[in-house]
């Protein structure tokens, strides 16, 4: 059985650390940007629920991404928000998976947790392209979306379907990398997944902090700010009342 | 490669950009959108136009957001094809801008609460709004409003002697109601505990509100005055998004209250005047009021629940249903205090969906009723708002805004509702326990003393002359520049008598006659046409004509403007069967 490692799959999985510490470099950089902006202030006495304040409606808005059921759009649109929360589970798996898989591929080396994986990445990828056949078709999304946009889920999905490649060849990495006994039930490692997943990985840290896909950097921020203006007036965090038929009226 | 020229407005309003993007929650919403659409059916435009994608709220915002990423973003200013960038060059392409964001945006942060990303769409298109007001380009009667507001003090360009007159009418409107020369409208009372400040449509088209606010305060036993200046509540620099108007508006607001020493400033019922006044003013003024603020919601309400006002809300027993003003729930927090009111000063309440912070623009907000040029555009966004109203099967929707007030009744006469509007400080007032007090023997009472006289004129002088007619005659009067808000006052009000002009724009008088008249509940209302319809300048109607054509009967009385007083209160005496010489 097969289970060398060649000098360009070493090269690739050893190396992304250098890629990490650009990727990080680039991300300090910005949120020293963003620190530079002045946030505007709020002079005037709390307003609305007296149980509310910046602070509480700061919290709730950095977590209201995962109440679907505190926000119209959520509530109305579940399939979607179904889909978003696969995604972006894909994608942080993968990302965990990349550095994991460098240095520590016996973790994920189980059967069990190769299926899991491969669920994850299987499911992440299908929506992956459902989005990309969205964003082109519907003329609304087609109407919002740049380069960028299309080019960011384009590379995502692709990089899931080699995640998903990937998390097929951990026992088999794990083995040439001496962390595992090798085994019948172990194939040869195969390289071409590994070294293009690796290949997707570099350009994707050093696309990441220039493209949308950077927007959790954001999200922190933008969230936190509008959650504390909401939460001063009393309107975060935000109470159901009739959500139900709150959302019924829409559907 | 030739660099492209910009005109001289672009070039300011590039520059203006990137000041105004310093400011960390502007920015940050400008960088933060993925594009993922989460926003797009929640929109009241995109529900009334669901085949046009340029109003989706992103779609919108990325006419400015790409401003931003051409000269600030850091993708944007090296590739900018590829995020979407493009700067601004000519006139043209700011009046595109200014379409969009005063024509298709009314600022009501719906797509705000349901963004995942927290981009606050209201924030940046007030910005977009101000760096097109400050070089001259905004909708027409955006200008002439912003212009009132900075030169006559108050966004109606009512005049001081005008308000203070509509003031003292009120207070003698009270007394002769309530047989007591001791209610006042207190103006300019040093040390009074509350300055009640209004919307300026009230002392200009809706008086009855002030009175009702007055009553309301006269029977609650309460210090109160009304400021002869900064008594304008509202504020147009919320919505052209410049700080040094909305600074300059709040400061004669707060200055009045510091001049009288008040120890509390209670805002009438208007959601932009509440934010502006209670919230927005003190960031744009700079300053630190050190006196209380609070919406004439929550005065009622803590009257209602401590009882100093007591109320039989038997009297408002029709269904109401009640609308959440974005302002007032979306940016302020207000949704149970008017609910809490509603629900103590009438008998059936019943709830819209969605509601509070969920609720739908009524359509009017971000100064849209003051910009003729994109009322179609307005009307048609409208059609949630109708479904929503026509939902509730309540006869009523209160709400607790002056613009909601106009959004909602355009709304429920474009979609043929058939509702009334009204606001809690009404309904409140028609539902007060006033205490009884003995009848006093008048020396002499007048003609039409007791009956209560509409007049709908769309000449503002002709209006005040028929007024003062009625008025001096002892009648209680309430006035209305249109067919429509006349139509309104008449279910509002229940007159005694109309008095109707025939020729006015949008709808005529012998329209307005001929829907009364086939109207079960005003088919015997007393009706006096007062018109000037022979005059050679206007239009000639065939009133006979229509009336025979239409098979309606004939009206009660027939004035021919200019206006003999004596026979026109001789005329009026005879329809409503009183004595002209009084007692
Ligand atoms: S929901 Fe937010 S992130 Fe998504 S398109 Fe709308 S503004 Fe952008
Ligand atoms: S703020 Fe209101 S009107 Fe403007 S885009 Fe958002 S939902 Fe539409």
């Amino acid at each position: 059985m097969h289970h060398e490692i060649s000098p360009l799959v070493e090269f690739a999985s050893e190396k992304l650390h250098i890629l990490l510490l650009f990727m990080a470099a680039v991300y300090t950089l910005k949120i020293r940007w963003i620190l530079l902006h002045t946030p505007g202030k709020d002079r005037q006495a709390p307003t609305g629920s007296p149980d509310t304040t910046g602070q509480r409606g700061a919290m709730y808005s950095l977590f209201n991404v995962a109440m679907p059921w505190a926000m119209p759009s959520t509530r109305k649109h579940k399939m979607f928000y179904a889909e978003f929360v696969v995604f972006h589970i894909g994608v942080a798996c993968s990302i965990a998976m990349s550095i994991v898989f460098s240095y520590a591929p016996v973790l994920i080396s189980g059967s069990a947790a190769v299926l899991t994986l491969q669920i994850v990445f299987a499911s992440a990828a299908v929506v992956g392209l459902l989005r990309f056949i969205r964003r082109v078709t519907v003329p609304v999304m087609r109407l919002i979306s740049t380069p960028d946009d299309i080019f960011s889920v384009a590379l995502l999905t692709v990089w899931l379907v080699f995640s998903f490649l990937m998390a097929g060849q951990a026992p088999a990495f794990a083995v040439a990398k001496g962390q595992l006994e090798a085994s019948s039930s172990i194939g040869a490692l195969q390289e071409t997944p590994v070294v293009v997943y690796y290949f997707i990985t570099s350009f994707f840290l050093m696309y990441v902090p220039f493209s949308k896909i950077s927007h959790y950097i954001y999200y922190p921020f933008s969230r936190w700010y509008l959650g504390r203006t909401l939460g001063h007036r009393g309107v975060y965090p935000m109470k159901q009342f009739g959500s139900e038929a709150n959302a019924d009226f829409l559907s | 490669m030739p660099t492209k020229t910009r005109s001289p407005r672009a070039e300011k309003v590039v520059e203006l950009m990137k000041t105004k993007c310093k400011n960390r929650q502007i920015m940050l919403s400008l960088a933060a959108c993925v594009h993922c659409g989460m926003c797009t059916d929640q929109c009241h435009y995109v529900l009334a136009n669901p085949d046009d994608p340029s109003y989706a709220p992103a779609a919108k915002a990325d006419k400015i957001r790409k401003l931003f990423k051409a000269h600030i973003d850091w993708t944007g200013r090296a590739v900018p094809w590829w995020v979407g960038a493009k700067s601004v060059y000519t006139d043209e392409e700011l009046e595109d801008l200014m379409d969009t964001v005063f024509g298709k945006c009314t600022g009501c942060r719906r797509c705000s609460i349901v963004c995942p990303m927290g981009v606050d769409m209201a924030v940046f298109n007030g910005m977009a709004r101000n760096l097109l007001y400050s070089v001259g380009i905004m909708p027409e009667g955006v200008r002439h409003v912003a212009k009132d507001q900075w030169e006559i003090g108050n966004q109606m360009g009512v005049l001081r002697e005008d308000y203070l007159d509509t003031l003292e009418w009120m207070e003698e409107e009270l007394q002769n109601k309530h047989n007591d020369p001791s209610i006042k409208i207190p103006v300019d009372k040093v040390g009074a505990d509350i300055m009640y400040v209004i919307n300026p449509r009230e002392a200009k088209y809706d008086p009855r509100s002030i009175a009702d606010a007055a009553e309301i305060f006269h029977f609650a036993g309460v210090n109160w005055t009304m400021p002869s200046e900064g008594w304008d509540m509202t504020n147009f620099g919320l919505f052209v998004g410049d700080p040094a108007l909305g600074g300059a508006c709040s400061k004669r607001l707060y200055d009045a209250a510091h001049r009288l020493g008040v120890k509390k400033v209670v805002i009438s019922e208007c959601g932009h005047g509440y934010r502006s006044t209670r919230c927005e003013g003190q960031n744009w003024a700079g300053m630190d009021v050190g006196f209380e603020m609070e919406s004439v919601v929550i005065t009622l309400l803590n009257w209602l629940k401590d009882g100093t006002i007591k109320v039989d809300k038997s009297r408002n027993s029709d269904p109401v249903t009640y609308h959440d003003s974005c302002n007032f729930a979306r940016s302020c927090g207000m949704t149970e205090e008017p609910r809490e009111v509603l629900k103590m000063v009438a008998s059936e309440f019943r709830e819209m969906y969605p509601n509070r912070a969920e609720n739908f623009c009524c359509t009017g907000g971000g100064g849209a009723m003051s910009m003729s040029e994109y009322a179609p555009r307005r009307l048609k966004s409208a059609k949630i708002k109708a479904q929503q109203l026509k939902q509730t099967g309540a006869k009523t929707v209160v709400t607790s805004c002056h613009n909601c007030v106009d959004g909602l009744y355009d709304c429920i006469k474009e979609y043929d509702l058939g509702m009334q509007v009204t606001q809690l400080v009404n309904l409140t007032a028609n539902a007060l326990l006033v205490p009884a007090r003995p009848v006093k023997v008048m020396e002499s009472i007048k003609a039409l003393y007791g009956k209560k006289v509409l007049v709908i004129d769309d000449e503002p002088d002709v209006r005040l002359f028929l007024t003062k007619i009625y008025a001096e005659n002892g009648a209680t009067v309430m006035d209305a520049p249109d067919a429509n808000q006349g139509m309104r006052a008449i279910r509002d009000m229940r007159p005694d008598l109309v008095s109707l002009d025939l020729i006015m724009p949008h709808k005529t008088g012998e329209k307005l006659y001929w829907e009364l008249r086939k109207d079960e509940n005003y088919k015997d209302l007393p009706v006096v046409i007062v018109s000037g319809y022979a005059k050679v300048d206007k239009p000639k109607i065939d009133f006979d004509g229509f009336i025979r054509e239409k098979d309606i009967p004939a009206p009660d009385g027939f004035i021919e403007k200019p206006i003999d007083p004596d026979k026109l209160i001789g005329t009026v005496c005879g329809i409503l069967k009183v004595d002209k010489a009084g007692v």
